[in-house]
């Protein structure tokens, strides 16, 4: 069997795949991404970009075409909901950001980015000699091998590429499901202009809804195992008893794991050898699962982490980590409660929010805001954050020494 | 799903909302990479007319970044002109086949302006022949690929020398012109691009046209300051100076405001020949004045010197021994300072360049220290400039925002002498309200050691960017043109005028295509 070779040998053909790409490719490097599906794909997102990831693209890719937004085609921010029945809403600094359809947000990406996709091509495995790496992967039923300098795994949360790497990982974090469902609105109250989430212990994890293209959609997340259709049940009662929506059944359902938890406790993965991690695969998510932005620039990172290491002739792990050491901050930070306090590591003013109301509705936010937090007691993530906010405060970064 | 393709300077409206991202332009500013269309037949096409085109990867990979470091790119291959005519074939060449063509000098831009994204590089330091020098006139004819240090290696023969110049080393003459070019003596002597009396430039669309002030004036004013868009330099013809060699002194400071009122004192007034400031830390500045006569010397020692608020470095010593004893939990910044005092004064009177006192080679001094202790693969060095009244504050501002990214910097701060309004300035480093003497300061981290992704030093770069924005300043441009800017600093209405004469004169938008539109 031939194989074909590369310089760089991309996993996924995503968002943080096209940030790598805009970097390799426009270095001259011959570079190739492997996508399980055939272009352009669904993925499950909410959507919502940042502002700092929408000028990523704008940058990177160029104006953003309409056929990329769904219908409200903008954000203007987040509203809170607390089960007191306050509720917070707070603009995002820089202006309403973008409602992606990511089906063709990521594709217009990837096509700007100059990336040559071999699409339905599933990434199975790889093994690094130390010079190159030699990737197994599958089409239509055909094995098929592919040689590189370095790979690239930008393939979600359930990295193939990470298992490949580290074969145990998968099983040493929690995992989550989130999962949404479209219906046709009859009466909605809840500001379209807004993306609402829930800090209520007895509906979810994470419990959120927005509207698109004229319907509503109402999501929730919680541990592995859970049924979906028992919890969104219990959310849909909740809207339509507390805030006045009245929905359709559902006409469509979409859900996924997720590996929510790393970015919290500066636990990432960034890969061995000439093996990278980037993206959702190494463990980033900002707060409110805005996982775009970080995935955009991790993969940035990732790409230039390779030329850099071609260019200068250095181990692409010693490269990549310390180019990355911003990224983990600015995302980890979005949980340090000292950040939180004493900073702003958001891009929205929850704080400014706070202020607007009655000193006695604010006790009864935090009042909520601890009660939230305490289901996610059993991960002991707790104690993590406090010492990883400590040692932030001290040293002024977080230690890579916990990152594989 | 369709793929649109906008046309260069056009920008869409915003189909997310008409507010979102406030003011900033939906512009691409990190240029994709040339696909290569036509590529071949452009290659020969100036084979079959003598130019010869290097293809190898190693011929590309020398060029693969600028000065800054953040942009990387390869073009398709290279040409080393040795004239005027090759230039000229390369770029007719380059219309017909619509075959993107960069011009490099010394490649010290830092937003990428001298990196090729594909297609053809000329590479215009083969073109480094100094022509005719003039002793009658003081001028110098001399081809613009040539580095300044060669050509004042050249001119120093005849114990003359050139007015001002870039402190590195490696600047071309032809790339500085196309940029500005500032020295210590510009609150003087003006830009280096104000020096030149009459070009030789190859037009985008292949003549080869003499311009001065008084032939063809409009080329003239498009090419200095045009950052390469409306011609290749090929030849200048320069002012030039009797050289000397200079003496130095340096008053110390603790408050930024202090010593800039005083730098801006001493430009006014004409009180030195040099000046400038550079910061050890925003609590430890340095004011440097220097002479190129003893005259001159005595002038300020008598007439200004006592006017200036800054302390000698002994009175200045006893003083942050005193705030630090004050202060003993920032006895790090008092190490910092100590030890950079120790390692990078002495640099400034380094035996070998000096001779009965003075400094006889003040570029190789000023140029040996900027890259020994600030150099690095990657130069960041945004920088606002501004008019006399609004500078204080400005870099104030900037000040604030190196602090929030970076434990060590450098601020640079020099005056620069305009020429009344001429037309060259427009949408150049000289801000667009100054008259007689604008300021550029320079924000520079110090890198070395440091790693840190791209978009963590573009996010430092846009937030000095924003002040220039907000207040209404213009770049001095040690830091490049920043396309994502230009729009947001100088305003649609300039920026279209400009892209209009543009595409009049380069029809197939070919040349340097990328730097500003
Ligand atoms: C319900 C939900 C709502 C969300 N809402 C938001 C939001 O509003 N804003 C936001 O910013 N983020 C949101 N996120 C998070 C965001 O979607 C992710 O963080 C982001 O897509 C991660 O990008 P990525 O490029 O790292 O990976 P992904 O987008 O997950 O892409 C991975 C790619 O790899 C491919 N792939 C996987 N395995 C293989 C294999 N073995 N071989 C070949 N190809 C493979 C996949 O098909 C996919 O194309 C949401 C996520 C969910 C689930
Ligand atoms: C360490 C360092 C120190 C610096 N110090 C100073 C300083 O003290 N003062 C100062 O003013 N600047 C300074 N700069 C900025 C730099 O000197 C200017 O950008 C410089 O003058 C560019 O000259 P170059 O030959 O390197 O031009 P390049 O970087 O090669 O090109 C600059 C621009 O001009 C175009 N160009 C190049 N050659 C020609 C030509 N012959 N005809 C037409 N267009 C051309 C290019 O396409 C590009 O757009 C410094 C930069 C660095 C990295």
């Amino acid at each position: 069997m031939s194989e074909e070779k590369y310089d760089v040998l991309i996993v996924g053909a995503s968002l943080a795949a096209s940030a790598a790409a805009k970097r390799l490719v426009d270095a001259g490097l011959d570079v190739v991404a492997l996508e399980r599906k055939k272009l352009p794909r669904n993925k499950v997102c909410s959507g919502i970009l940042s502002p700092r990831g929408h000028r990523f693209l704008i940058e990177n890719f160029g104006p953003l075409p309409r056929d990329i937004l769904h219908e409200p085609t903008s954000c203007r921010g987040v509203t809170f909901h607390f089960p007191s029945m306050i509720s917070i809403s707070m603009d995002f600094e820089g202006g309403p950001t973008p409602h992606l359809n990511r089906k063709f947000s990521d594709y217009w990406a990837v096509k700007s980015s100059g990336l040559n996709v071999h699409e339905e091509t599933s990434f199975m495995g790889l093994e690094d000699d130390g010079k190159v790496v030699h990737v197994r992967a599958m089409r239509a039923g055909i094995e098929l091998k592919y040689t590189a300098r370095y790979v690239i795994g930008a393939d979600g949360p359930k990295s193939r590429v990470r298992h490949s790497i580290y074969p145990d990982y998968m099983k040493s974090i929690p995992w989550f499901m989130v999962g949404q469902k479209f219906q046709r609105i009859i009466e909605c109250p809840l500001d379209e202009d807004y993306f609402h989430f829930w800090f209520h212990p007895a509906l979810g994890h994470y419990t959120w809804s927005h509207a698109r293209n004229r319907r509503q959609i109402v999501g929730v997340g919680f541990p592995s195992g859970g049924n979906l259709h028992e919890y969104h049940r219990n959310v849909e009662t909740y809207l339509r008893d507390k805030h006045g929506v009245k929905l359709e059944p559902a006409e469509e359902l979409e859900g996924c794991a997720q590996n929510f938890g790393p970015s919290l406790i500066n636990r990432y993965v960034f890969g061995k050898g000439n093996v990278l991690i980037t993206g959702q695969a190494a463990g980033f998510f900002n707060m409110l699962a805005e996982g775009m932005s970080c995935a955009l620039h991790s993969g940035a990172i990732a790409g230039e982490a390779v030329v850099g290491a071609i260019q200068r002739n250095r181990p692409v792990q010693e490269v990549y980590r310390r180019l990355i050491t911003s990224e983990a901050k600015r995302c980890t930070d979005q949980w340090n409660p000292f950040r939180i306090i004493f900073g702003n590591p958001h891009e929205a003013d929850f704080k400014a929010g706070m202020r607007k109301l009655s000193k006695r509705e604010q006790l009864a936010v935090i009042r909520d805001i601890f009660r939230f937090m305490k289901i996610y007691a059993p991960y002991g993530w707790g104690r993590q954050i406090l010492s990883q906010s400590l040692i932030r405060l001290v040293r002024n970064k977080y230690p890579s020494g916990r990152w594989l | 799903m369709h793929i649109p393709v906008f046309e260069r300077g056009i920008i869409p409206p915003d189909p997310v909302a008409p507010d979102s991202l406030k003011g900033i332009p939906r512009q691409k500013t990190n240029p994709s990479r040339w696909q290569g269309d036509n590529w071949q037949d452009f290659v020969r096409d100036l084979q079959s007319r003598g130019v010869t085109v290097c293809e190898g990867r190693a011929d590309c990979s020398v060029f693969m970044t600028d000065a800054g470091g953040v942009a990387y790119s390869l073009p398709h291959g290279v040409v080393r002109p040795n004239s005027a005519e090759d230039i000229s074939k390369v770029l007719r060449a380059a219309q017909a086949h619509r075959v993107p063509v960069t011009t490099r000098g010394g490649g010290l831009t830092t937003e990428g302006e001298s990196v090729a994204f594909g297609g053809l590089l000329l590479d215009m330091s083969s073109m480094n022949r100094v022509l005719e020098i003039n002793s009658d006139a003081m001028t110098v004819r001399t081809q613009a690929g040539i580095f300044w240090h060669q050509l004042a290696e050249i001119l120093r023969r005849d114990n003359l020398d050139y007015l001002s110049a870039p402190l590195n080393l490696t600047a071309s003459v032809g790339g500085t012109l196309g940029v500005g070019g500032i020295d210590v003596n510009s609150p003087r002597l003006g830009c280096s691009a104000d020096q030149a009396v009459v070009l030789q430039v190859v037009t985008p669309t292949g003549d080869i046209v003499n311009c001065s002030e008084r032939e063809n004036p409009d080329l003239m004013e498009r090419v200095l300051f045009g950052y390469g868009q409306f011609g290749v330099i090929t030849e200048a013809t320069l002012k030039i100076r009797k050289f000397t060699p200079i003496t130095i002194q340096y008053f110390y400071y603790s408050s930024l405001r202090t010593a800039i009122e005083d730098l801006q004192f001493i430009a006014r007034e004409d009180a030195s020949d040099y000046s400038g400031i550079l910061t050890i830390l925003d609590r430890a500045i340095t004011l440097l004045v220097a002479f190129d006569s003893d005259e001159r010397e005595r002038e300020f020692n008598t007439r200004w010197k006592r006017s200036l608020r800054g302390h000698g470095e002994a009175g200045f010593g006893l003083r942050m021994a005193g705030h630090y004893t004050m202060h003993p939990w920032r006895i790090k910044e008092a190490a910092y300072i100590i030890g950079r005092r120790f390692k990078l004064f002495p640099e400034f009177w380094r035996p070998e360049f000096m001779h009965h006192g003075k400094i006889i080679d003040r570029t190789v001094v000023f140029s040996r220290a900027v890259w020994k202790f600030w150099g690095g693969p990657q130069m960041v060095i945004p920088d606002l400039s501004s008019k006399a009244e609004k500078f204080v504050e400005a870099v104030e501002r900037g000040n604030a925002v190196c602090r929030k990214y970076f434990r060590h910097y450098t601020l640079y701060c020099v005056g620069i002498k305009l020429r009344g309004r001429l037309p060259r300035y427009e949408m150049s480093c000289i801000p667009p309200d100054a008259s007689d003497i604008a300021y550029g300061c320079e924000f520079e981290p110090m890198l070395r050691g440091t790693n840190y992704s791209r978009d963590y030093l573009q996010s430092f770069k846009n937030e000095i960017y924003d002040i220039g924005v907000d207040m209404g300043l213009s770049y001095y441009r040690f830091g490049g043109m920043m396309k994502g800017y230009i729009r947001r600093a100088m305003g649609d209405e300039l920026v279209d005028k400009h892209l209009a004469m543009k595409k009049a004169a380069d029809p197939a938008m070919v040349l340097n295509a990328e730097v500003i539109f």
